[in-house]
């Protein structure tokens, strides 16, 4: 009896090491991805692109995980603490410095180095002068404008305000049309959001967050105090005030002339069957087409990965020209990483997608750093006491200021 | 040890081990982590005493949002308890339809409360039909919507959470009045006792412990308040709460050992308040 138990003992073990080692026993490499494409309009072009990558690359398997924006940064955090984490994991831009500066992400600089020249947006990629992540899909904000709403508020049909008193004056007339019809939407105190509406008119009228060394912060200046005016009267005189899903909303059923907005309503005009005859254009600056905000897809290789190689192929495969063109095809996103789909017929064939072109150039990414949460917290947390408590703007730019400080002196 | 009860033991094993692992453990863990300056992802930290404990007292945005959990507590448990026991002392009479009102208000307790949210956060805003009732009454109603003024944001959450709770606190006290016996008001009413001298001295007294069991499950839960703050506002708008402070601080700043204390004081008040309302149900002079 007892030889019986132990023949099968050695057996059950034996099993359960195979099982637990398929992967090297078969050769196979299985990467995991952890990905936030998760529209059923591009989940199939997602998991094609990693079936080819798989077809050229024989003994690669790629598994791959989706996140929700919702809760999806929470989930990575959780996992590169518990030492957890996926191979391939994509990261918005402004989440990039966080766990690059903690050590958690492989250093790609040596792999990637000669090849920068091709891609759009490495900023955020870099920590310490090393890169950490490679840019993907990229994204900026651009003026969307009722084109029907123009003519009716009398100006040409072709009329494009490039400037901040155009644009006042632009929203004003649109907003005098009727009652139930706004100038200028204007963003709520949405988290992640509402700074970024902002922003464009403090870099376009050449404020600064922090000072060029990082020693000091800058945000309370002349030039911020400007933008923060302009866009408080713009917003408490013709603004209608509400979430970005329902400005959008507002703008797509013509109740709203002008708003600030991204690709995804492109999309989802093109998507949605939307009758509605609008324009695009560069956000105005001071004197001349100003700044916009721009952040991104990154995709970054964990520390941990046992598969750094393999994992940094199948982001060079990802990244490639052909696959950022079928992925902005398929998804309609305005602004790809790698400069040749940039010039694809795709991009210059399209009036609209050709203003996010250009206002990608004119565009900015925020001195990103470990402590950008905070400041991003801070810029939003001065805005909504600006913009709805009424709180005088100098102080609270000032506060702002003092604030930003502390991180870095408390570092 | 008998054999009787090593087998006793080896039964409730799998339970003992999940609870110590899973519960007891993170509990003792995140007690330890309270004390110290732990950041996600930071393989290193120090162990700094009582200064979060401290540095939490004197934070104005903890402060803030224990001060909006209050506001919650106080607000919601005595509405959602007195319509709670309203419900169902009206729903344990016999009439056509009874079934359909208690399932009717039941309902919302078994819907989830993202999707309640989400419906809430509509109608709440400009041109949903609560915001356009608030309209018509002449309540005048911000003008961006409910969710999205400081004056009436968090109020608004609350009032959803009162609607929402309510039909499953109305099922505790329907079953506390069905555990009374019917002599006791035959008794009362040979005795000469009217309908309101039957509810005060027959009724509220026999529901006192169902009474006890909601308000402390209550308050328990309202001051663990967050779902509803995530999806509607994500704290914005006054209506930030302890728990979502908490949230916030370890998931959004990484700052573990921070939000684990300022757990452990909201432990600390749910505890005394707890013991409080236990203390106070038990004084006869209450009823």
């Amino acid at each position: 009896m007892k030889k019986y138990i132990t023949y099968t003992v050695i057996v059950l073990t034996a099993l359960m090491a195979l099982s637990c080692d398929g992967d090297r026993s078969s050769g196979e490499i299985t990467l995991e991805w952890w990905q936030f494409w998760t529209d059923p309009a591009i989940k199939p072009t997602i998991e094609k692109i990693a079936a080819d990558f798989e077809s050229a690359n024989p003994g690669i398997k790629v598994n791959i995980t989706d996140l929700t924006w919702a809760n999806g940064r929470e989930k990575i955090v959780l996992a590169f603490s518990s030492g957890t984490a996926p191979d391939i994991v994509e990261l918005g831009s402004d989440w990039v410095p966080q766990f690059s500066s903690a050590d958690q992400l492989a250093a790609i600089g040596k792999s990637v180095g000669a090849d920068t020249s091709q891609y759009f947006g490495w900023s955020p990629g870099i920590y310490e002068n090393e890169i950490y992540a490679f840019p993907w899909i990229l994204g900026t904000r651009v003026l969307y404008i009722n084109r029907s709403l123009l003519i009716q508020a009398g100006y040409d049909q072709n009329f494009v305000p490039f400037n901040w008193e155009q644009l006042t004056e632009c929203c004003y007339k649109i907003d005098s049309i009727g009652k139930d019809i706004h100038g200028f939407g204007s963003n709520a105190a949405e988290k992640h959001r509402l700074y970024k509406k902002f922003l464009p008119f403090f870099w376009s009228s050449g404020a600064k967050i922090l000072s060029d060394d990082g020693s000091f912060s800058t945000i309370a200046s002349d030039k911020a105090y400007e933008a923060l005016k302009f866009y408080k009267e713009l917003s408490d005189s013709v603004g209608l005030i509400d979430t970005q899903r329902r400005l959008e909303d507002a703008f797509l059923d013509g109740s709203v002339g002008v708003i600030i907005s991204g690709d995804w309503l492109l999309k989802r005009i093109c998507n949605g069957g939307h009758d509605i005859d609008f324009i695009t254009t560069i956000i105005p600056g001071p004197k001349y087409p100003g700044r916009s905000f721009v952040g991104g897809e990154y995709l970054a290789v964990s520390k941990q990965s046992q598969h750094k190689a393999e994992a940094l192929k199948f982001i060079r495969y990802l990244t490639n020209r052909e696959n950022q063109l079928l992925f902005c095809k398929e998804n309609f996103s305005a602004n790809p990483s790698h400069k040749k789909a940039a010039a694809d017929s795709f991009f210059t064939g399209d009036v609209n997608l050709q203003v996010f072109y250009k206002q990608l150039n004119l565009s900015r990414m925020p001195k990103i750093d470990e402590h950008w949460p905070e400041i991003e917290e801070i810029i939003e947390i001065t805005l909504e006491d600006v913009l709805f408590n009424d709180a005088p703007m100098a102080e609270a730019l000032y506060q702002a200021k003092l604030d930003i400080e502390k991180l870095y002196s408390a570092k | 040890m008998t054999a009787r009860r090593i087998i006793g033991l080896l039964f409730a094993s799998p339970w003992i081990i999940t609870f110590i692992i899973f519960w007891f453990f993170p509990l003792l863990y995140s007690l330890y982590l309270g004390f110290t300056d732990y950041r996600l992802m930071q393989p290193s930290y120090n162990w700094v005493g009582l200064n979060n404990f401290s540095a939490l007292l004197s934070d104005q945005s903890f402060l803030q949002s224990l001060k909006n959990t209050l506001i919650f507590v106080v607000g919601t448990i005595p509405v959602t308890t007195a319509t709670a026991l309203i419900l169902a002392l009206l729903v344990e009479k016999n009439f056509p339809g009874r079934t359909l009102f208690r399932s009717g208000f039941f309902m919302p307790s078994i819907t989830s409360m993202v999707v309640i949210a989400l419906v809430f956060t509509n109608l709440y805003s400009r041109g949903g039909y609560i915001y356009l009732l608030a309209k018509i009454l002449g309540l005048s109603p911000p003008e961006n919507g409910l969710l999205l003024s400081d004056s009436t944001a968090l109020y608004s959450i609350m009032a959803m959470d009162i609607w929402m709770s309510v039909g499953y606190y109305m099922l505790l006290f329907l079953a506390g009045l069905k555990s009374i016996p019917k002599e006791l008001y035959e008794a009362a009413e040979v005795a000469g006792a009217g309908t309101w001298r039957k509810f005060r001295s027959i009724t509220l007294p026999l529901l006192k412990p169902v009474a006890l069991f909601i308000v402390v499950i209550n308050t328990i839960k309202s001051f663990q308040v967050f779902v509803e703050i995530f999806v509607m506002t994500k704290g914005k708008y006054g209506t930030s709460t302890a728990v979502f402070f908490i949230y916030n601080t370890g998931l959004e700043y990484f700052e573990f050992g921070y939000a684990s204390a300022a757990a452990y004081i909201l432990f600390v008040i749910i505890a005394l308040i707890s013991l409080v309302q236990f203390r106070l149900f038990r004084q006869r002079s209450l009823w």
